[in-house]
C-alpha cells in the first residue's frame, strides 16, 4: 500500500506507540489525583506542555497548553470560548476548515456580527480585501496557518500587523493543525493569541490536541466537568495521548528542517512527473510558495472520489479534495479561489507525512497511468 | 389483574377453506417478529394473546407487532378471573380523560349470571365515579369500553384500539425479486408488496468505482429496515460497471438509461427465477424521470420475458412516496447523498421516446449475453436477516 493521504492523518511512529503502550501499562493513573504516582504524572504532562510552547516560541511561564481530544474541540473551544460581545464584529476566513468554519455558521444563528474574508487565487487569505473588512470594532480574527486542501500558506504576521493598525486588542486565532511541527511557526512574533493543533497529523494519535494561549487573552469555558485543566477543559485528562503527542512533538521539532527539504523534493517530483505525463489534463491549485505537504490537483473529465476508488483498487491511497461527495456540495476552497464546479469536481489531494518516499510518488504517477 | 394484548386479523377470514394456512403464516410471523421478548404468545379464538412479557418491554412489542402485515388492531387489555366483583374493581381502574362513552359487554360465557346489557349499565356507573368529567354516550362515544367475558375462565377489559399495518402475512402470495437501488421509491415498492404476503428477495447493481462502497452500505442499510416488515430478505449484489462501460465506449449516449436499464431488467429476471422467484418488483413511477414513460417503460418491460412485474408506486406522488418511507424509517437512508449506479454516466438529453429499432441497433454492438453472464458470475449474496 501506497499512502498519500497524510493530510487526513498519519501513520503514528513506532516511538509514539511504544510511549503508549508505556504509559498504559505504566502510568495508568489519573493525573488529577493526590497520591504521588499521579502527581509525577501529571508532572510529565506539564513537560509536554513546555515542549509544545518551545516548538512555539510561546513563554514558558505565561502562556499556557491546554489538552484537548483534538483540534475540532481545540477550535470549539477558542471560538466559543472567546465569543462573549455581540455588538463586535468576527472576521473567519473563507478557507476554513469546517471545525472553524461551522463554528462561524453557529455564531452567525446566534446572533453574532460575523463576516468572510475572502481569498486570493493562490488560496490564501485575500489580505487587501481582509484590511478593509477589519477595524476598531473586530475583536477577534480566525485564519488557518495551512490550507488542509491546497497546503496555501497564509501570511500569519501579515494578518497581525493589519490587525494591530485597526485594534490591537483583538483576539488572533490560528488553526494550525496542517501546519504544526511541519513549518517554522512563531506564536510570539505573529502575536497569536490561540492557535489550535492536532497530534494525528504529526504521526501523534487519534482523539489527542492541544490549544495555545496567550497570557492576553481571558478564555471561558465552553463545557463543565471536574475543572481540569484549569477549568478550561473538564474531563479526565487523556495522559497517555498527550505522553503520545510529546513524543511526535519531539521528534517532528527536531526533524522539521530535514523533513521540509524531503517533502519538497516530494512535491518537486509529483509535479515534475505529472507535468511531463499528463500536461494539459490537470490543473494545479497549490502554488510553490505553498507548503509541500499538501498538494491540490484537479484532473480533467472525471470526478475526484471515482479516481481516488479506482486507485485505491490498485494500492495507492490518496484524498478527495473534500470528505462530502463533491459533486454535491460543490468545494466552498476552491470556488472560492475562482475555480469553476466542472474543474473542482475532478479535485484530489495528494498529502505527505514524515515517511513519505520517492517511491510512493512514482508508485502514485504510474497508478494514475492505468487508473485515468 | 394483569395486562395483556389482544392482537386482531382481518382480511384473512375471507379465504375460506385456507383459512388455517393463512392463520398459521401469520401466527408464525408474530411469533418470529417477538422472538426476542420474553413473553407466551397465544392463539384464542379468531385472536392472538400475547401475555407474560416484562412490563417495561410492552412499548417495544406493540411497536414490533405493528410491523406485521396481516393484523389490523392491537389493544392493551387487563386480564381478570371472571367474577363480577374483579370485573366492576377493573373497571375502577379506567381513566378516560372526560370523553364520552359506552360499554359494551360481550358474554361468551353464558354461564355469567347478569345478561349483557344489564351488566353494561352497572359497569358504566363504576366507570363514571370515577371519571365524574365524563359522560355517557351510547350512540357515538369517543370511546368504547369493551369487557370481554370469554369461556376459558378470563375476562379482558379494553378501551383503546390501536390501528395495524393490515394486509396480508408475508408469504403466503409467494417470492419476488425486489429491484433496490437506495433512493426513496424501491424500498417503498418493495413494503407495499410485502404487505400483499409476498416474501423478498432484493437485487442491486453495484457500479464500483464510479459509485462509492458507502453506496452499497445504504442498500444493505435499506434493506436492514424493511426487513422488519417483509422478514428475512436475500440480497443480490451484481457488479454493473463493465456494462455501464461498454454501453458508454459503443452506443448512442442518449441511450444510455435505456439500454441500461434493459440489462438491469434482463439479470434480474435471471436472478429471480434461479431464486425462486415469481414476480420482480419495481419503484417505477410514470412520469418520474426521463426514462420513466410510458414507451421508456415499455422497453424495460419486454427484457422480463416470463416474470410479471409489479410496479405498485406507479400512479404515485413523490410526496406520498416520501410520507411512505418516513413511516417506515427508510426515508433517512435514502436521502443520505451517495451515488447509485443510475447517475454515472448520465447523459445530459437522456431519450424519453425510445425507438426499438434504435435500441436494437445499439444492443448489437455489444456482446450482452457474455456481459450478463459475466455480471451474474461475479455476483454477491448477503443475507439480510432478522
Amino acid at each position: 500500500m501506497f499512502y498519500l493521504d497524510n493530510g487526513a492523518t498519519t501513520k503514528p511512529r513506532k516511538e509514539v506507540v511504544e510511549e503508549y503502550v508505556k504509559n498504559c501499562e505504566e502510568g495508568f493513573f489519573n493525573p488529577s489525583a493526590v497520591y504521588s504516582s499521579a502527581f509525577n504524572l501529571s508532572k510529565k504532562i506539564d513537560g509536554v506542555r513546555s515542549l509544545i510552547l518551545d516548538a512555539l516560541s510561546g513563554d514558558e511561564y505565561k502562556d499556557r497548553v491546554v489538552f484537548t481530544s483534538g483540534a475540532t474541540e481545540a477550535n470549539n473551544l477558542a471560538i466559543f470560548g472567546s465569543a462573549t460581545n455581540r455588538t463586535k464584529k468576527y472576521l473567519f476566513s473563507v478557507g476554513e476548515h469546517p471545525s472553524v468554519y461551522n463554528c462561524a455558521q453557529e455564531l452567525l444563528t446566534r446572533g453574532y456580527n460575523v463576516q468572510f474574508i475572502p481569498l486570493s487565487n493562490t488560496g490564501e487569505v485575500d489580505y487587501d480585501a481582509f484590511e478593509k473588512l477589519c477595524d476598531k470594532d473586530t475583536c477577534f480574527v480566525s485564519t488557518m496557518f495551512v490550507n488542509n486542501e491546497t497546503g496555501a500558506i497564509n501570511d500569519l504576521c501579515r494578518i497581525r500587523n493589519i490587525i494591530d493598525s485597526k485594534n490591537p486588542n483583538c483576539i488572533f486565532h490560528v488553526d494550525g493543525v496542517q501546519g504544526f511541527c511541519k513549518l517554522p511557526l512563531s506564536v510570539k512574533k505573529c502575536k497569536i493569541n490561540l492557535l489550535s493543533m492536532s497530534a494525528h497529523k504529526i504521526a501523534g494519535l487519534k482523539g489527542v490536541g492541544a490549544l495555545f494561549i496567550s497570557n492576553k487573552v481571558n478564555l471561558k469555558n465552553i463545557s463543565f466537568g471536574g475543572g481540569q485543566e484549569k477549568g478550561l477543559r473538564s474531563g479526565t485528562v487523556n495522559a497517555g495521548g498527550i505522553l503520545a503527542m510529546g513524543k511526535a512533538v519531539e521528534l517532528a521539532s527536531r526533524d522539521m528542517a530535514k523533513n521540509l527539504e524531503k517533502i519538497g523534493k516530494l512535491k518537486t517530483l509529483l509535479l515534475e512527473n505529472l507535468y511531463k505525463n499528463f500536461k494539459d489534463k490537470f490543473i494545479c491549485a497549490s502554488t510553490e510558495k505553498g507548503s509541500p505537504y499538501v498538494v491540490s490537483l484537479m484532473f480533467k473529465g472525471i470526478k475526484g472520489e471515482v479516481l481516488v476508488r479506482k486507485l485505491d483498487s490498485n494500492g495507492v491511497i490518496v484524498g478527495t479534495g473534500s470528505a462530502c461527495s463533491a459533486n454535491k456540495v460543490g468545494n466552498r476552497i476552491l470556488e472560492n479561489m475562482g475555480y469553476s464546479k466542472d474543474q473542482v469536481v475532478g479535485a484530489v489531494r495528494v498529502s505527505f507525512g514524515f515517511d513519505s518516499t520517492e517511491e510512493d510518488v512514482i508508485e502514485f504517477c504510474n497508478k494514475l497511468k492505468e487508473c485515468y | 389483574m394483569k395486562e395483556v394484548i389482544l392482537i386482531r386479523f382481518g382480511e384473512i377470514f375471507l379465504k375460506g377453506r385456507n383459512y388455517s394456512y393463512f392463520e398459521n403464516t401469520l401466527f408464525k410471523n408474530v411469533e418470529r417478529r417477538l422472538k426476542k421478548f420474553n413473553l407466551k404468545l397465544e392463539r384464542i379464538s379468531g385472536r392472538f394473546l400475547v401475555s407474560d412479557f416484562e412490563a417495561e418491554d410492552k412499548d417495544d412489542i406493540i411497536e414490533a407487532i405493528q410491523t406485521v402485515f396481516g393484523l389490523v388492531s392491537l389493544s392493551v387489555a387487563y386480564e381478570v378471573e371472571t367474577s363480577v366483583d374483579t370485573i366492576k374493581s377493573a373497571c375502577e381502574k379506567i381513566k378516560l380523560q372526560d370523553k364520552t362513552f359506552k360499554v359494551e359487554v360481550k358474554r361468551a360465557d353464558k354461564t355469567f349470571p347478569i345478561k349483557s346489557f344489564e351488566f353494561a349499565g352497572e359497569l358504566g356507573g363504576v366507570i363514571l365515579k370515577n371519571n365524574p368529567d365524563s359522560k355517557v354516550d351510547v350512540h357515538s362515544p369517543q370511546e368504547i369500553v369493551y369487557v370481554d367475558i370469554r369461556q376459558n375462565g378470563k375476562t379482558y377489559i379494553f378501551y383503546d384500539k390501536v390501528i395495524c399495518l393490515g394486509g396480508m402475512p408475508v408469504g403466503t402470495a409467494g417470492r419476488a425479486m425486489l429491484l433496490l437501488s437506495g433512493g426513496i421509491d424501491s424500498p417503498v415498492a418493495g413494503f407495499l408488496m410485502a404487505k400483499r404476503g409476498l416474501c423478498i428477495n432484493a437485487i442491486h447493481f453495484e457500479s464500483y468505482p464510479y459509485t462509492s462502497e458507502q453506496a452499497k452500505q445504504k442498500v444493505i442499510d435499506l434493506a436492514n429496515i424493511i426487513k422488519k416488515y417483509t422478514g428475512n430478505i436475500r440480497l443480490f449484489i451484481v457488479p454493473f460497471t463493465r456494462i455501464q462501460e461498454e454501453i458508454h465506449k459503443n452506443c448512442d449516449d442518449e441511450y444510455m438509461v435505456t439500454l441500461v436499464r434493459r440489462f438491469m431488467m434482463e439479470i434480474a429476471e435471471q436472478v429471480a427465477k434461479k431464486s425462486g422467484c415469481q414476480a420482480i418488483i419495481t419503484g417505477e413511477n410514470l412520469g418520474q424521470v426521463a426514462s420513466q414513460t410510458v414507451e421508456g417503460v415499455t422497453m424495460t418491460s419486454m427484457m422480463a420475458k416470463d416474470l410479471p412485474i409489479f410496479r405498485p408506486l406507479i400512479s404515485f406522488d413523490k410526496i406520498e412516496i416520501s410520507k411512505i418511507s418516513e413511516k417506515i424509517g427508510t426515508y433517512d437512508i435514502s436521502v443520505l447523498p451517495y451515488e447509485d449506479c443510475c447517475s454515472v454516466f448520465l447523459p445530459k438529453n437522456p431519450v424519453t421516446h425510445p425507438k426499438l429499432n434504435k435500441i436494437i441497433e445499439n444492443e448489437e454492438l455489444l456482446n450482452r449475453e457474455f456481459l450478463i453472464q459475466d455480471a451474474i458470475s461475479k455476483m454477491e449474496i448477503i443475507d439480510i436477516k432478522n
